[in-house]
């Protein structure tokens, strides 16, 4: 099949429809269209600008209820920052309580050396006891002896100092006075 | 030459403003533009309403056209645009009411008998089920009888291309035509 008879076949039956009917171009109703069409040309971007603005009013808006707002972010900042302070000044008075605990454990231990302080030395206080009652017996001792004249009991008593505390500087005295003894009666 | 001169006249004058040039312009174009819209919606016969709308399309852009083409080709152009729009549009109307096509078809065809009502109704459909890139080159070539370097102009397409087109359309054409060659 040849291009020309396609073309042949295509032009017969563009004969056999007879062409278009007349067509009767309205100009009017095409100046009025065209008038409205620019209308909308100046129009549309005007409200699409509108629209545009309350679109961003509206996203505005709810951003400021979903979003938090700068005052907001402000509060949270304090609440945060007041947070801390506490946790800081619950942890200073924790360590105050701790240093207010030792100086009184401190105090206390001090109270009770110094109680232990002035308790006395039970081995001084047994010195103290030995040294009075040599003192004792050598006064008796001299008493009979230079006082009642009692020699032998006063020789029983310097003996029995000597005998008993042989370390104490009354067992010296003793000595000395026996010795005197002694001496007298050669 | 001559209409080419006559054409940048009237496109002038309108752009200063005077209208009535495109009531000239209106006056000599509209039977090409109706002719090719019969042709390219697939010979309804009524056009009318086509017609104003590129016209109305030429009104709002005559004043932005540059004569980078005859003036004929660019109304053609515009004239391509609307019918594939307008055949979109058909299409999807003819989808809800199907019977609608053969009842408009043929009412106002074979007012004179180049081929008996099977035949055109034939070569109708034949026409009507190409694709458009290739039924606006055959329109546009065998029917309108342009010249290929004003239709690939009008198209915007390559001239081989179109050759390319042409030849495609011509392929899916024999078949269905090739009966109506033999009787």
């Amino acid at each position: 099949m040849t291009e020309d008879e396609i073309k042949k076949l295509l032009w017969q039956a563009d004969k056999t429809a007879g062409g278009a009917a007349p067509v009767r171009v309205n100009l009017s109703a095409i100046r009025r269209r065209a008038g409205r069409k620019n209308l909308m040309t100046l129009v549309a971007p005007l409200a699409s600008a509108a629209v545009l603005m309350v679109a961003l009013s509206i996203s505005a808006l709810m951003f400021r209820t979903t979003e938090p707002t700068q005052e907001q972010e402000k509060i949270a900042l304090l609440e945060t920052r007041i947070k801390q302070l506490q946790a800081r000044t619950d942890a200073a008075l924790g360590l105050i309580q701790e240093v207010l605990d030792e100086e009184r454990r401190q105090s206390r231990l001090d109270e009770l050396q110094a109680q232990l302080a002035s308790i006395p030395d039970p081995l001084e206080e047994v010195q103290n006891q030995v040294d009075k009652t040599a003192f004792i017996l050598v006064y008796q001792a001299d008493r009979l002896y230079r006082e009642l004249n009692q020699t032998d009991s006063a020789v029983e008593n310097y003996n029995r100092v000597i005998e008993l505390f042989p370390e104490n500087r009354w067992a010296k005295v003793a000595r000395q006075r026996l010795s005197e003894i002694e001496n007298r009666k050669i | 030459m001559a209409e080419k001169i006559d054409d940048e006249l009237l496109v002038e004058q309108f752009r200063r403003g005077d209208e009535s040039a495109f009531e000239r312009i209106v006056e000599q174009y509209s039977a090409d533009v109706a002719a090719l819209a019969n042709r390219l919606l697939g010979w309804p016969g009524d056009v009318e309403d086509i017609t104003q709308d590129i016209f109305l399309a030429a009104f709002l852009g005559l004043k932005k056209f540059r004569f980078d083409c005859s003036l004929k080709s660019w109304l053609f152009t515009i004239t391509i645009n609307k019918c594939r729009t307008n055949r979109k549009k058909r299409w999807l109307r003819l989808r809800r009411f199907s019977q609608e096509i053969d009842k408009v078809s043929f009412s106002s065809a074979c007012e004179e008998k180049y081929m008996d009502a099977d035949e055109f109704r034939h070569v109708r459909r034949a026409v009507a089920t190409l694709p458009a890139k290739y039924r606006e080159p055959v329109v546009l070539r065998y029917l309108q009888e342009i010249g290929t370097d004003e239709i690939s102009r009008i198209l915007g397409i390559s001239k081989n291309t179109l050759h390319v087109r042409l030849s495609r359309a011509r392929k899916r054409l024999e078949p269905e035509l090739a009966e109506l060659i033999e009787r």
